[in-house]
C-alpha cells in the first residue's frame, strides 16, 4: 500500500497525487476548480512552520492554509 | 437591440486587459444588481455594428458557493449573451479548460475561446496547435498577447462572425464514467417531463444536482417533490460507496481526465519547468516575517508617493475653486443666490474634485500592484494576522488603504473572493481614520497636548484600529451571514504592468468615484450651506444649524461637549476636517478653541471625530458597493460606538483626574 499523508505533510521538493478532499463542500470545490483535484500531481515548493504552503499544480503556485492543506490527502510519489 | 458579447474566464488571466481592447475608453463600471460585485460594460463597434460587452467576474469554476460565481453563472444561465468569449490562459491550459467544460455543460452554442499569453508558451515549453484545438473542442480560438494587442482584430472579426451566425460551434461535451452517466440520464429523464425542460440544458441540471448544488436542488425540489429527490439522492449515495469520494470530487476529477484526454490532441509539453524568478522572489515576498516588513515597506511608499503628488494637486484644486468663487460672487446681484453657488454648490464640487488626485493615485498604485502580481502574495503574509479577526488576508489592502481615504478604500473591498468578507471589510472601513481625521486629530493634539502631542496622536489611532479589529470580529461572527473564503490564493507570476491596463483602470473607478459620491457630496453640501445660513447666518446663534446644535446637546453633555461640538460634528459629516474649521468660525478663530474646552474635552472630541458617523463621501460609497441597508448599519453602529466610547473616555478621565 502506498503511502498516503495529508498535503501539509509534504516536506518542500516532495511531490505527490491527490486521492481525495476532505472537509466542506465550499472549500472543496473551489480547491478543485483551481486544479487541485483526484488525480492531480502537485508538488510543494515552499513550507513554512507556522504559515502557508507553497504548492506547484501543473505549472501554477498556490498558497494554501495549513488547516485546509490538512484536508487534501495524497499519494505520496 | 444590440448584441451582447459576455466575458467570461479564471482570474489572473487577461481578460480586463481584452476587455479593454475590445471597449477602448467606451466603458462603463458599476455593480451588479443587489450585490458587491463589479460589473463593467463597454461597447465594441466592429464593421459598423455595435455590440455591448459585458465583463463578468472572473472565476475558476460556475458553483452556487460564492456570488461572483452565481453573478457569472445565472448571467450565461439565462441567455442573456448572444457571444460567450471564453478567456483562457494558455500557461495554465489544464485549470482553464476546466471553467470551459462547465461553460460548454450549460449547452451553450455561441462559444470562443480567447487563447491568451500565447507569447509565454514557448519560454515555458508548450506547444499548441492552434487548429486541431479548434475542431477538438468545436469552436473557434483565437491566439492572443492582449497587453500588446496582438490577436484583438482577429478576436473582433470572430466575435461578429459568431454573433452573426456566419460560423457555426459545436462545443464538445465532457464525457463521464458509465456509473456517472448512467445517473446524468436518469435524472434527465425526470426532468423532462418538468417545465424546467424548456429553461435550462437538462444535462446540466443533471450534473449539477449530482454535485449537491443548493440552487439546483432548491429548483428540482420544486418541480420533481420531495420524495423522488430522495430517490436521486440514494443514487448518488450508492455511487459514492462505489468510489468511496463525495460525487463532486468524482464529477471533477473525471473531467479533469476527460479535458486531458482532449489536450493530448493538441498540446505538447517539451520540457518541465524549474525554479522560476517568481518562485526566487516569493521565497522573500512570502516569507512570514520578510514578508511582512517588505509588505509595510511597500506601503510607506505607496502612500509617499499618493501624498506627495496628491496632496499638492489637492490643494491646488481646492485653490482653483475657492478663487472661482471669489471671482464669480460679485457678478451674482440676488444675496442667497449668490450663497448658494459660491458657498454651496461651487464649494461642494470643489470638495469632490479635490478628491480626485488624491483618489486617483491611491487606485493608480493598487491597480500597478495588483498587475504587478504582488496583491496575492500581501494577501498570503496577512492571512494569518488577519484570520484572528475573523477576515482573510486580502481584507488588509482595502483597510490599509483607508489611513489614506476611506472612499477608495471602500471601492477597493471589490477585490475580495466573497460577499461576506466585503461587507465586514466595508462595515469596519470607518474606523481606520483617513487623512482628513489624521488634520483634526494632530490640531487637536497639538493645540491642547503640547508635551505628549505625539502620544495623544498614536492613542486614537490604537483605540480606532483596536475597535475596527474588534468590530469585525463581532460583525463575521453575529451580523453578517455567508461562507468565508478558504485560504488558498493563485500566486500568478510577476509580471511587468500593462500601463494602458493599468492607467485605464484607474481612472475609470476615479471617475466612478466623482460620479458616485460627487452627487451625495453636493447634496450635501447645499444642505449644511443651507442650515447655517437660514434665518440667519452662522456665528449668531440663531441659524438652523445652531438650533440643532442646541438641541443636541443635553445628549452632548454626557460626554463632556456642548452644542458647539454637535454642529461641528455635523458639518464635519460633509468632510471630516470641517470639524475645526466649524469652531473656527462660531468662535471667530481657530486658536479660540484652545481657551473654550478642556484637554479631557478636547481629547474626547477627537476620539468621537474619529469614531463617528463617516464623512458623506464615504456613506455614499458604501451604498454604491452594497446597498442603503449596510450604509444605515454602518452610520447607525458608528453613532453609538462613538457616543459609547465617547460617553466611557469623558468619565473615565475625570475619575482620573484629568
Amino acid at each position: 500500500m502506498d503511502m498516503i499523508v495529508p498535503l501539509n505533510a509534504l516536506k518542500p521538493g516532495e511531490k505527490g497525487i491527490v486521492v481525495n478532499i476532505l472537509g466542506g463542500a465550499g472549500a472543496r470545490q473551489r480547491l478543485v476548480a483551481m486544479g487541485l483535484t483526484p488525480g492531480a500531481t502537485i508538488q510543494v515548493i515552499k513550507s513554512y512552520p507556522f504559515g502557508p504552503i507553497i504548492l506547484s499544480v501543473s505549472g501554477t503556485r498556490f498558497a494554501i492554509g495549513r488547516g485546509l492543506a490538512s484536508k487534501v490527502m495524497v499519494r505520496k510519489l | 437591440m444590440m448584441k451582447v458579447v459576455a466575458l467570461a474566464g479564471n482570474p489572473n488571466v487577461g481578460k480586463t486587459t481584452i476587455f479593454n481592447n475590445l471597449t477602448g475608453m467606451r466603458q462603463h463600471v458599476g455593480n451588479w444588481p443587489g450585490v458587491t460585485v463589479e460589473k463593467k460594460e463597454g461597447i465594441l463597434e466592429y464593421k459598423g455594428e455595435k455590440f455591448l460587452v459585458v465583463d463578468l467576474p472572473g472565476t475558476y469554476s460556475l458553483t452556487a458557493h460564492s456570488v461572483d460565481e452565481l453573478v457569472a453563472r445565472n448571467f450565461l444561465l439565462k441567455g442573456s449573451a448572444n457571444v460567450v468569449v471564453d478567456v483562457v490562459d494558455a500557461t495554465v491550459l489544464m485549470r482553464n479548460l476546466f471553467l470551459t467544460m462547465e461553460i460548454f455543460e450549460m449547452g451553450l452554442k455561441n462559444i470562443i475561446i480567447a487563447l491568451n499569453k500565447i507569447d509565454l508558451t514557448e519560454k515555458k515549453g508548450i506547444e499548441i496547435d492552434v487548429r486541431k484545438m479548434e475542431s477538438v473542442l468545436g469552436v473557434p480560438v483565437v491566439p492572443l498577447n492582449a497587453k500588446e494587442g496582438i490577436g484583438i482584430e482577429e478576436l473582433k472579426k470572430r466575435i461578429y462572425e459568431v454573433a452573426n451566425r456566419k460560423i457555426g460551434t459545436t462545443p464538445i461535451m465532457p464525457k463521464y464514467d458509465p456509473a456517472v452517466e448512467r445517473e446524468i440520464e436518469h435524472i434527465s429523464r425526470a426532468l423532462k417531463r418538468t417545465e424546467l425542460a424548456e429553461k435550462y440544458n437538462l444535462r446540466w441540471l443533471a450534473i449539477k444536482l449530482l454535485m449537491r448544488d443548493e440552487e439546483v436542488i432548491k429548483l428540482v425540489l420544486r418541480y420533481l417533490g420531495s420524495e423522488k429527490l430522495n430517490e436521486i439522492m440514494g443514487h448518488i449515495g450508492e455511487v459514492e460507496e462505489k468510489y468511496k469520494r463525495a460525487m463532486d470530487l468524482i464529477i471533477a476529477s473525471q473531467k479533469y481526465e476527460f479535458i486531458d484526454s482532449l489536450m493530448h490532441r493538441f498540446v505538447r509539453y517539451k520540457h518541465e519547468q524549474g525554479e522560476t524568478f517568481s518562485d526566487q522572489l516569493d521565497r522573500i515576498l512570502t516569507h512570514p516575517i520578510y514578508g511582512i516588513l517588505v509588505l509595510l515597506g511597500v506601503f510607506y511608499f505607496v502612500f509617499k508617493f499618493v501624498f506627495l503628488f496628491g496632496m499638492p494637486l489637492q490643494g491646488m484644486l481646492d485653490e482653483a475653486f475657492s478663487s472661482f468663487g471669489q471671482w464669480l460672487a460679485p457678478h451674482i446681484l440676488n444675496e442667497s443666490l449668490r450663497g448658494l453657488v459660491v458657498d454651496g454648490i461651487i464649494a461642494g464640487v470643489g470638495a469632490v474634485l479635490s478628491f480626485f488626485p488624491l483618489v486617483f493615485l491611491l487606485f493608480l498604485a493598487m491597480a500597478i500592484l495588483e498587475d504587478v502580481g504582488y496583491m496575492a502574495r500581501a494577501a498570503v503574509v496577512m492571512e494569518k494576522i488577519m484570520r484572528k479577526f475573523g477576515l482573510p488576508g486580502k481584507s488588509f489592502i482595502p483597510l490599509v488603504l483607508a489611513f489614506g481615504c476611506n472612499v477608495p478604500a471602500v471601492m477597493a473591498t471589490r477585490t475580495l473572493d466573497e460577499e461576506k468578507d466585503r461587507i465586514v471589510t466595508m462595515l469596519v472601513n470607518p474606523l481606520i481614520p483617513c487623512s482628513a481625521r489624521l488634520s483634526v486629530i494632530s490640531f487637536l493634539a497639538g493645540a491642547f497636548f503640547k508635551k505628549n502631542q505625539a502620544f495623544v496622536a498614536v492613542s486614537i489611532y490604537i483605540i480606532s484600529i483596536f475597535l475596527a479589529l474588534l468590530m469585525a470580529c463581532f460583525f463575521s461572527r453575529f451580523l453578517v451571514k455567508g461562507e468565508s473564503s478558504p485560504f488558498i490564493i493563485e500566486l500568478p507570476e510577476y509580471l511587468v504592468p500593462s500601463w494602458k491596463t493599468v492607467i485605464l483602470h484607474s481612472w475609470e473607478r476615479s471617475k466612478e468615484f466623482v460620479k458616485k459620491a460627487g452627487t451625495i457630496i453636493l447634496a450635501g453640501s447645499i444642505v449644511i450651506w443651507y442650515l447655517s445660513n437660514y434665518p440667519v447666518p452662522i456665528g449668531t446663534g440663531l441659524s438652523y444649524s445652531e438650533k440643532l446644535g442646541m438641541f443636541f446637546e443635553p445628549y452632548m453633555k454626557l460626554m463632556g461637549l456642548d452644542w458647539k461640538a454637535a454642529v461641528s460634528l455635523l458639518f464635519g459629516i460633509i468632510a471630516k476636517e470641517n470639524v475645526i474649521s466649524t469652531y473656527g468660525i462660531i468662535y471667530g478663530s481657530e486658536s479660540a478653541i484652545v481657551n473654550a474646552m478642556t484637554p479631557l474635552q478636547a481629547y474626547v472630541l477627537a476620539l468621537v471625530t474619529t469614531l463617528y458617523i463617516p464623512c458623506i463621501a464615504t456613506i455614499g460609497a458604501i451604498r454604491a458597493e452594497s446597498n442603503s441597508k449596510w450604509a444605515l448599519v454602518v452610520v447607525t453602529y458608528m453613532i453609538g460606538l462613538a457616543s459609547f466610547v465617547g460617553i466611557v473616555a469623558y468619565h473615565l478621565g475625570l475619575v482620573l483626574g484629568f
